[in-house]
C-alpha cells in the first residue's frame, strides 16, 4: 500500500459544468498529480476546525498554496493588500501543529510555508513589492515568475533540487523573520525561498510552486520520508 | 476518540474560481459539512488515481453525485442526452468492486447510487422523462432542487419495503428532493427497496449481502434529513470495532 499524503484544500464558491458559485473543497489538480508521480496516494483535506484526528490515517501532509494568512497570527495590522481566509487558518494551523507533535513529513507549499513559519513563531512581509520594489515573485495575475535561487550547501532541499536550481514564484507576501526555522534558499533579491526544521524528520517549506511542474524531486522525498514512518 | 475517517469520491474538473479556470479537485461543501455534522471526518478521493488501495484507510466511503455513468459499462449505446464522465467511471468502479469486496461501510448518492447497479451487473435507464413522460426527477438546469422557485421539479414521496435497511432508517415513506435525468433500471447485486410512488422509479437500493450498503436517488447532503450519513457513520465505527476485535 502506497503512503497516504493528505492535501490542505480551499473552500470557495466554484463554477463547473451546469453548476454556478457552488461553495466547494478544491485544490488544484496538480497537488494530487504531483503526489501520485511521487509515489503516495493523495486524499484532500477539506478544512476542519475541531480535531486533527485525520492524522491517525496519513502519512505525509502537503500545505497547499492559497490566501494570505490573517496577520493577527504573527502581531501585525491587516495590510491593504492582504486578502485572508481566517477559518482556513484556523483549522491549518490546528493540523500543522498536530502534524509536528507527530514528526509527520510535510511539504509546505507557498502559503503552506508561510503558515510553517508563523507556527514557529516567525513573521511575514504582507506585501513584497513594497519592501523589494519589484514584482519578480508575482510578475502578473496567473504568470509564475521563473528565477533561480541559491541553496545553504548540504542542506535537504540543495541535495534535492541539485543542479537545476529553477523555481516558479506566484506570491506577494514573505517570510521576513523565519521563527524557529533554518531559512536553506533564497532568491537573489536575498528572500528566503526555502526553509526547513532542521529538529524534525521532513519538514520543508518552500515558496514556489513545485506542484506545477510536479516536480518529482521535492514530493519523491515527502513520499519517501512518510514511507520510512510506516510502523 | 477519532473519528471514522469517510473517503468522498470527489471531481477532477476544470472549474472557475475567483479568477482562476484550472482542474481542480473538487467536491460541493454539502458533502463535507453532511459527514461533520454525524461524526466523521471527510477527505475527498479524486479520480485521477486509479488504484484502490486508499480504501484500506478508511472506514466508510461515499460515492457523491456527478455525471451521467457511460452506458458501455452495461453494453448500451448512449442515449443523446447522456454525457460520461469516463475518468471518474474507471476509478469509482474500481473502489467500488474493492469496497465491496472489502466490506466498508458505503453510501451512494445519486451517481453513486446509479454506480452500485452498474458496478454489480446491472443498468440503467438513461433518460427518465422519456421512460415516465414527466421531468419531476430533475430541476431546471443550474438551478437548486431545494431553493424557492423550483418547487414544481425535484420534490416528491419514496415509499420503502417493510423490513428492509432503508425502512429501519426511514419508516415507511418519506419526501425527497431529486436532481437526476437517469434512473436504475436492474440494479444488480443491489435490492430495490424503495420508490418514487408515481413512477415506480427505484430511489433506493441496498445490498443483502452487505453490512451497510445504501443507495438513494436523492440528495440527503442537501437537506436537514442526514439519517442516511448517520447510518453510514454508525456502520463505520461498528466496522472499525470488528476490526479490532
Amino acid at each position: 500500500m502506497r503512503p497516504i499524503i493528505g492535501i490542505t484544500s480551499y473552500v470557495l464558491p466554484a463554477t463547473w459544468g451546469v453548476w454556478a458559485d457552488l461553495p466547494s473543497a478544491l485544490v488544484p489538480h496538480d497537488y494530487a498529480e504531483a503526489v501520485r508521480l511521487g509515489g503516495g496516494r493523495a486524499v484532500l483535506l477539506p478544512p476542519d476546525d475541531l480535531d486533527a484526528d485525520v492524522l491517525e490515517r496519513l502519512d505525509g501532509l502537503v500545505l497547499a498554496g492559497g490566501p494570505d494568512l490573517e496577520p493577527s497570527l504573527y502581531g501585525q495590522e491587516t495590510g491593504r493588500y492582504t486578502v485572508t481566509h481566517p477559518e482556513r487558518d484556523t483549522a491549518e494551523l490546528l493540523l500543522l501543529r498536530a502534524a509536528l507533535d507527530r514528526d509527520m513529513p510535510v511539504l509546505a507549499v507557498c502559503r503552506g510555508m508561510q503558515l510553517l513559519t508563523v507556527a514557529a513563531g516567525g513573521a511575514l512581509h504582507q506585501h513584497l513589492p513594497d519592501v523589494l520594489g519589484h514584482e519578480k515573485h508575482r510578475p502578473g495575475p496567473g504568470v509564475y515568475g521563473s528565477q533561480s535561487a541559491g541553496f545553504a550547501p548540504g542542506s535537504r532541499i540543495a541535495t534535492l533540487m541539485g543542479d537545476d536550481t529553477t523555481i516558479n514564484c506566484f506570491h506577494h507576501q514573505g517570510v521576513a523573520d523565519p521563527g524557529s526555522l533554518t531559512v536553506t534558499g533564497w532568491a537573489e533579491d536575498g528572500l528566503p525561498e526555502a526553509v526547513e526544521d532542521t529538529r524534525r524528520r521532513f519538514v520543508l517549506g518552500v515558496q514556489w510552486h513545485p506542484e506545477v511542474s510536479r516536480d518529482r524531486r521535492l514530493f519523491g522525498a515527502l513520499v519517501a520520508a512518510a514511507t520510512e514512518g510506516d510502523p | 476518540m477519532r473519528r471514522p475517517l469517510i473517503g468522498l469520491t470527489a471531481y477532477a474538473e476544470q472549474v472557475q474560481y475567483g479568477r482562476n479556470d484550472l482542474v481542480a479537485g473538487m467536491l460541493p461543501m454539502t458533502y463535507v459539512k453532511a459527514v461533520h455534522a454525524v461524526g466523521g471526518r471527510a477527505v475527498l478521493i479524486t479520480p485521477d488515481d486509479p488504484g484502490t488501495d486508499v480504501i484500506e484507510s478508511l472506514d466508510g466511503i461515499v460515492f457523491c453525485g456527478g455525471g451521467d455513468i457511460d452506458p458501455v459499462n452495461w453494453g448500451a449505446p448512449p442515449h443523446p442526452a447522456t454525457e460520461v464522465d469516463k475518468v471518474r467511471d474507471t476509478s469509482e468502479l474500481m473502489l467500488m468492486r474493492a469496497a465491496l469486496e472489502a466490506g466498508l461501510p458505503m453510501l451512494g448518492v445519486c451517481r453513486g447510487m446509479q454506480l452500485m447497479a452498474v458496478a454489480t451487473g446491472g443498468s440503467l435507464h438513461q433518460h427518465l422523462p422519456d421512460l415516465v413522460n414527466h421531468e419531476r426527477h430533475r430541476a431546471a438546469t443550474g438551478t437548486d432542487p431545494l431553493a424557492a422557485g423550483a418547487s414544481d421539479y425535484g420534490r416528491h414521496d419514496v415509499v420503502v419495503e417493510d423490513g428492509s435497511l432503508a425502512y429501519r432508517l426511514f419508516g415507511r415513506s418519506l419526501t425527497v428532493n431529486s436532481f437526476h435525468h437517469q434512473a436504475v433500471a436492474d440494479p444488480g447485486e443491489f435490492l430495490p427497496v424503495g420508490w418514487c410512488p408515481d413512477d415506480r422509479v427505484v430511489e433506493i437500493v441496498e445490498h443483502p449481502g452487505q453490512a451497510f450498503a445504501l443507495g438513494v436517488q436523492w440528495h440527503p447532503e442537501r437537506t436537514s434529513d442526514l439519517r442516511s450519513f448517520a447510518a453510514l457513520v454508525e456502520a463505520a465505527v461498528r466496522g472499525r470495532a470488528v476490526a479490532a476485535a
